[in-house]
């Protein structure tokens, strides 16, 4: 009952928010998301139209942020990258993707294919099959039979295990994998996590880092282009 | 020069004048003593400390300007010092037709030897006494980057004249940040220096920015300067003859002391700018299609330091085309520092349709004035390009050299918002690595070591022919005479279901409809398919009983084994037949 009336609330809430939208009334229909998600609810759609309101109001930072966010949840979606590309349009900073290639890029794609949870259910699917078969082997008495049930068994096993390696791997990708939006309009990437350290390079608001780790107020951060260097944490959000 | 008089009678004039009032041990004074009536018994007074090395020469002057008579007659001593301090040199008296006029003491200062005994007489004394080069410096203890003004003046006294100067050595201005205002006309103009009246030319204006902090040297300027210095000739009409005399003179070896700008305060984008500045970032065109160009204008304007700091740079976004920028500076320099406007132009070629805010940029300077930093924030300019491609997606336009115009659909639009959705916990909840996870991978293994047991199990059993048996007759009983056990103590229903039990049974084995059913046929049949003899007959007595019993009382206990002989029955026609 009480999450049934939650989600009433929400889609009344987020058709409000569109109206708003729609009489570009950005600020407030900025709220009205924001309140979806204070609710704890989220989806795609909502750090679209949000990411959308931000973009209208010119906040380069919180529109790219949940555009990220957006792609999160809806990766392939057209409208997203869309209008997500034109919010990277704003940001200052240039930083060139270090392309990928050979084996490691196969890989990784092959991983990115699925979540971590699609590929366990998909390792569980091909163990269950595998013992199916096996246990075919075992009571069939057709020699033919036999022979193929076993080795489809051993087959489907091993791919079996390949899936959940897959799984484990994209586990530690997703685990790995810490973006972080700069928010402020212009900061100071030091190579060491003190003030006094000499200043490898500057950010601005809307790049995209990859955040490494962290000591006291200062993340270590990593550009696509393979840079590194430390930056105060209230500079950036991670995603 | 004092000049006093002491008089009985205001006609009469009786003045002690010294040619110096410092001088060093040794150089010599002049003294005299000066009346305009004869008199008589002139009475020097005791020169003490000065040895008296000329004089008393005694000078009359009569002239006659305008009908009017005037005399002047002048006792004149030489005198050197004897030793250093200060000395004052009593009254002469001297009687004047009849009364005795006395002189006002004159103090003297004797001071260490001078390099060059200054003679009174020698031009080049002359010279150096009454032409003075000055720098003057509006301030010897400026900030970094203050402008300081040094002016150059030379003071001429009246009685002298300058009629030619050169410049010898121009300062250089190390560590200074000069600015030569050249002075156009060269105006006498009269002022005051050291308490007398002069008069004086601006020679040279220079503006100073120090660019170092500490104690920074000025060079002196020096000049060769041609002077006119009277003599004590004269000419036919009385006046007296001038001699020339060349005089180096310099000025200006002055010791600036530049303090730094403060530490604390100073904000992490200050370069340098000291004043009093506006600034300001414009863009020609707010809204434009790509591939057009826009300006914009970064600008700084105010007074101070313009020509020797940067202008902070624009940051735009990387997806807009920026060359490099133009500058222009309309400087101007007066004597009071820089002015002006200092501005970068730069050209913006966006490629792609989208917004490109500008972000605001500040500048920060040193505010003399209040002594503080400021700092000056520009503001945010929004760059709307309304046409164009869009970026990164399709691009690829340019190849296409086809005259034909493809109509396809734009798909370089800012997309709408999304309509519907379904929302999810934004909390998370994976399968992976759970329990569910874990148990449903490795459980499918278990049924592995199941089926060896079942198959185990299963193999003895085969092996156990006895019990095999036993089991068999158990679970035939079970299939045919389930509905009869569960009427076992209601008579009616017990039998039937115990003959219908009977028929299913045979149905089953023999194949045969209830219709056909008749004793012999069961018997035969049964026979032909070698089952014993007595075992046909207590099967075929069962059935007898089933229809007898409805018709007659029987106890539980019949039942009980009515019940009991049909599942041995059942069991062994079923072993035994084949």
């Amino acid at each position: 009952m009480i999450s049934n009336f939650v989600i009433a609330q929400n889609q009344a809430l987020f058709e409000k928010a569109n109206a708003l939208y729609n009489d570009g009334e950005y600020a407030e229909a900025i709220d009205a998301y924001n309140l979806i998600l204070e609710n704890g609810k989220h989806s795609a759609e909502v750090y679209f139209n949000l990411a959308n309101a931000h973009y209208k109001l010119n906040h380069i930072a919180p529109s790219i942020y949940n555009y990220e966010k957006a792609l999160r949840l809806a990766p392939n979606d057209k409208d997203i990258r869309n209008n997500a590309a034109f919010a990277r349009n704003m940001t200052i900073d240039d930083i060139e993707v270090l392309p990928q290639a050979g084996f490691s890029k196969i890989m990784k794609d092959i991983t990115n294919t699925f979540s971590f949870d699609n590929w366990s259910k998909i390792s569980i699917a091909l163990v269950i099959l595998s013992i199916v078969l096996f246990l075919l082997y075992y009571f069939s008495y057709s020699e033919t039979r036999k022979r193929l049930s076993f080795v489809s068994s051993f087959l489907v096993l091993f791919i079996g295990l390949i899936a959940l390696s897959f799984a484990f791997k994209k586990y530690n990708l997703v685990k790995k994998d810490k973006p972080a939006i700069v928010f402020s309009q212009e900061s100071r990437v030091m190579s060491e996590p003190n003030k006094r350290s000499e200043e490898s390079f500057r950010l601005h608001e809307g790049t995209k880092v990859q955040v490494l780790d962290s000591v006291d107020q200062w993340k270590k951060i990593q550009l696509a282009n393979g840079n590194e260097g430390w930056v105060e944490s209230e500079d950036i959000k991670p995603l | 020069m004092i000049l006093s008089s002491t008089s009985l009678f205001s006609q009469v004039k009786f003045e002690a004048k010294v040619s110096k009032k410092k001088l060093g041990i040794n150089e010599r004074l002049r003294i005299d003593f000066e009346m305009d009536k004869d008199g008589d018994n002139f009475n020097p007074p005791s020169f003490k400390n000065f040895a008296v090395i000329g004089g008393p020469n005694t000078s009359v002057s009569n002239s006659w300007v305008g009908g009017k008579r005037s005399y002047k007659k002048t006792y004149t001593y030489f005198l050197a010092p004897k030793k250093r301090g200060r000395f004052t040199i009593k009254q002469a008296t001297i009687e004047i037709e009849g009364n005795i006029y006395k002189t006002i003491p004159v103090t003297v200062e004797v001071t260490a030897a001078v390099s060059k005994p200054k003679d009174g007489n020698n031009a080049d004394y002359v010279a150096s006494e009454n032409v003075h080069l000055v720098a003057e410096v509006s301030k010897t203890k400026p900030y970094l980057n203050e402008p300081i003004t040094v002016v150059y003046k030379l003071y001429v006294h009246p009685s002298t004249g300058v009629s030619n100067w050169r410049e010898i050595d121009n300062p250089r201005y190390n560590d200074f940040w000069s600015q030569n205002i050249p002075v156009k006309a060269i105006k006498a103009e009269t002022g005051t220096f050291k308490g007398e009246e002069y008069r004086y030319v601006v020679l040279k204006r220079v503006v100073l920015y120090p660019q170092k902090i500490g104690k920074l040297d000025i060079e002196p300027l020096s000049l060769d300067i041609t002077v006119e210095v009277p003599t004590n000739r004269r000419d036919l009409f009385g006046s007296r003859i001038m001699t020339q005399v060349h005089k180096v003179v310099s000025a200006g070896s002055r010791t600036i002391n530049v303090k730094p700008l403060p530490e604390a305060g100073k904000p992490s984008d200050f370069t340098g700018a000291v004043g009093d500045f506006d600034f300001n970032v414009s863009a020609s065109k707010s809204q434009l299609d790509a591939s057009e160009s826009l300006q914009v204008k970064v600008e700084v304007s105010g007074k101070g330091n313009l020509k020797l700091f940067e202008l902070p740079e624009l940051t735009l976004p990387s997806s807009l085309e920026v060359y490099e920028p133009e500058k222009n500076d309309k400087i101007r320099t007066p004597l009071s520092g820089m002015q002006g406007t200092k501005s970068e132009s730069y050209t913006v070629v966006p490629q792609y349709k989208g917004k490109y805010p500008i972000p605001s940029i500040s500048f920060s300077y040193f505010d003399l004035n209040s002594k503080t930093y400021r700092r000056l924030n520009s503001d945010e300019i929004v760059i709307d390009v309304l046409d164009g491609p869009l970026n990164g997606s399709n691009s690829n336009t340019s190849s296409n050299t086809s005259t034909k115009q493809a109509v396809t659909l734009k798909g370089d639009q800012f997309a709408f918002i999304k309509t519907s959705t379904n929302f999810t916990s934004i909390k998370p909840k994976y399968f992976f690595k759970t329990t569910t996870f874990w148990a449903l991978l490795l459980t499918p293994f278990l049924a592995i070591p199941i089926a060896i047991v079942v198959r185990r199990k299963k193999a003895e059993r085969d092996a156990d022919v006895h019990g095999n048996r036993i089991r068999k007759a158990d679970r035939l009983a079970k299939k045919y005479l389930g509905e009869a056990k569960k009427a076992l103590g209601k008579k009616e229903a017990f039998y039937i279901a115990l003959e219908k039990a009977l028929h299913n049974y045979l149905k089953a084995k023999l194949a045969i409809e209830t219709s056909e059913m008749s004793k012999d046929k069961i018997k035969t049949l049964l026979s032909d398919r070698s089952v014993e003899q007595d075992v046909v007959g207590e099967f075929i007595s069962l059935l007898e009983s089933c229809e007898l019993a409805r018709y007659t009382p029987t106890t539980n206990v019949t039942m009980q084994q009515d019940y009991s002989r049909s599942a041995d029955a059942i069991s062994a026609i079923d072993r035994q037949i084949r």
